[in-house]
């Protein structure tokens, strides 16, 4: 085999070109950037793992203060209700006493209404029957009401017994020997003197009488005397009246509430 | 009865200018042009060469061929890779790209000619040795030739040439007869065989690119790691008993 050493020569030369410049535009050129790449990445990686650490740290932090947050709104959940339950509970004792108040106040309204209806009720009813009876009276009777009442009193004035005219006497005796008669109508003089003599007659001697008119005494005529009475009126007659209407009327009331 | 000459088919028999000694043949104008497509694509791709996870298809094509070169000859020599790539990386890349070039009508491998396979030989010859003494000092290596005694230093010297000749004969071969052997084919055989002993052209190109260049590390290894064994034994002595 022939050897052609200027081919051989030329040939190591020409590897050895390639191997410095391969050396310089390949190799050194990837490998660097390769090494850097990696280093690149490893610093990736790190600033990666410790990015992930200082979010799981935020994550932890913000866990505990969601938990936290939770409990507080819990607790201050459970005050306000409580708190609520309470100002209701005083709400109601607040309306409850309202309402009792003003049931107190309507039911005072309603009494005092209910007083001065029967007031009213009383005097229009006892003008009416003073009137009914004084008409039925002179219609009856050819007598004046009046004298009659006068005569009622009179006789009751005689019918007093010893114990009850002893101490009319000494009723008299102690007020100023001064006796009060009261009527809802003028007392004539003839009614006067018999109503003087019936009392001297049965008490005693030595008084002075004043009369005087009072409306309050319904259709009737009354002696007062230091504590004292003698009277006859259709007072009584219409209390009992206005006392049975007044039951009548509670009833029906008691029976509508 | 000779079908195809080996001037027929060696490259060096090719001669395109001569003058004097100086001879320009097929052979050194294939071996250029192989220098400039290596030279000229790592230029060009190397020239915008990216930091960033995002590279271009062509920087990740000669990342991954030369991790995979690194990660070779890492596993042998257990060390640093950054200072053999040069050498058997060139070797490698060289005599890849010269034998898949062969698929090319009208080419001729550079390392179907003795002479380039006799320099690539030569100069790991002559790497080895470098190596050794860069790394452990020419006393060290030179002690290597005399163990385990003096009278195997002609064995050694006997064992560096042979393999040299091994390297160079073996790749020469290889390549060389590949080439016949497409020459015979297309005249006995129809046209689609060769094309298939082409494929297995390719197939045994790189596979001879990979064997010269693993075989040259392991060469270069076995000196370095001759000289480990050897510090070791130094220092084992040292020690008393």
């Amino acid at each position: 085999m022939h050897i052609d050493w200027f081919v051989l020569f030329c040939q190591i030369f020409n590897f050895l070109l390639l191997v410095y410049l391969l050396k310089r535009f390949l190799y050194g050129r990837i490998i660097q950037a390769m090494d850097a790449r990696e280093a690149k990445m490893v610093a990736r990686f790190d600033e990666a793992e410790d990015m992930r650490s200082k979010a799981k740290e935020v994550v932890e932090t913000y866990d505990r203060k969601n938990q936290f947050f939770n409990e507080k709104s819990e607790q201050m959940l459970n005050e306000a209700s409580q708190a609520a339950e309470a100002k209701r509970k005083e709400l109601i004792e607040k309306v409850r006493a309202d309402v009792e108040l003003i049931k107190v106040r309507w039911q005072d309204m309603l009494i005092r209404e209910q007083e001065a209806f029967f007031q009213d009720l009383r005097r229009r009813a006892s003008q009416q029957i003073y009137a009914t009876a004084r008409r039925a009276l002179t219609d009856l009777a050819d007598a004046d009401l009046e004298q009659r009442i006068v005569d009622v009193f009179i006789r009751r004035i005689r019918e007093l017994d010893k114990v009850k005219s002893e101490e009319i006497r000494k009723a008299i005796s102690s007020g100023g020997n001064r006796v009060v008669v009261q009527s809802a109508f003028g007392v004539s003089d003839e009614m006067r003197r018999q109503i003087e003599s019936a009392l001297k007659k049965q008490i005693t001697n030595g008084f002075t009488i004043r009369y005087m008119m009072e409306p309050e005494i319904v259709s009737g005529i009354e002696l007062r005397v230091n504590g004292h009475k003698i009277a006859w009126s259709l007072n009584d007659y219409l209390e009992t009246l206005v006392e049975n209407l007044t039951e009548t009327l509670q009833r029906e009331a008691q029976g509508v509430s | 009865m000779e079908i195809v000459a080996v001037n027929q088919i060696s490259p060096d028999q090719v001669i395109l200018w001569s003058w004097g000694f100086i001879t320009i043949n097929v052979t050194i104008i294939y071996t250029w042009l192989v220098m400039a497509i290596l030279v000229g694509g790592s230029w060009l791709i190397t020239r915008n060469l990216s930091t960033d996870i995002n590279t271009s298809r062509w920087q990740h094509l000669l990342e991954v061929v030369i991790s995979t070169i690194r990660s070779e000859i890492q596993e042998m020599t257990k060390k640093g890779a950054d200072d053999y790539i040069p050498l058997i990386g060139t070797l490698f890349l060289f005599i890849c790209l010269s034998n898949v070039l062969a698929i090319v009508p009208g080419y001729v491998p550079p390392t179907a000619s003795l002479m380039t396979t006799a320099a690539l030989a030569i100069c790991v010859f002559i790497a080895v040795p470098m190596y050794g003494i860069s790394r452990n000092g020419l006393l060290h290596y030179l002690k290597e030739y005399f163990q385990p005694n003096f009278i195997f230093f002609p064995f050694h010297i006997m064992g560096e040439i042979s393999r040299t000749l091994a390297l160079t004969v073996r790749l020469f071969g290889n390549i060389m007869s590949h080439e016949k052997v497409i020459g015979i084919l297309l005249s006995v055989t129809p046209l689609v065989f060769p094309v298939i002993m082409q494929a297995l052209g390719l197939l045994i190109g790189v596979i001879q690119a990979y064997i010269f260049a693993i075989l040259s590390m392991v060469y270069i290894a076995s000196a370095l790691g001759a000289e480990e064994e050897f510090h070791l034994e130094v220092k084992s002595e040292g020690i008393p008993a």
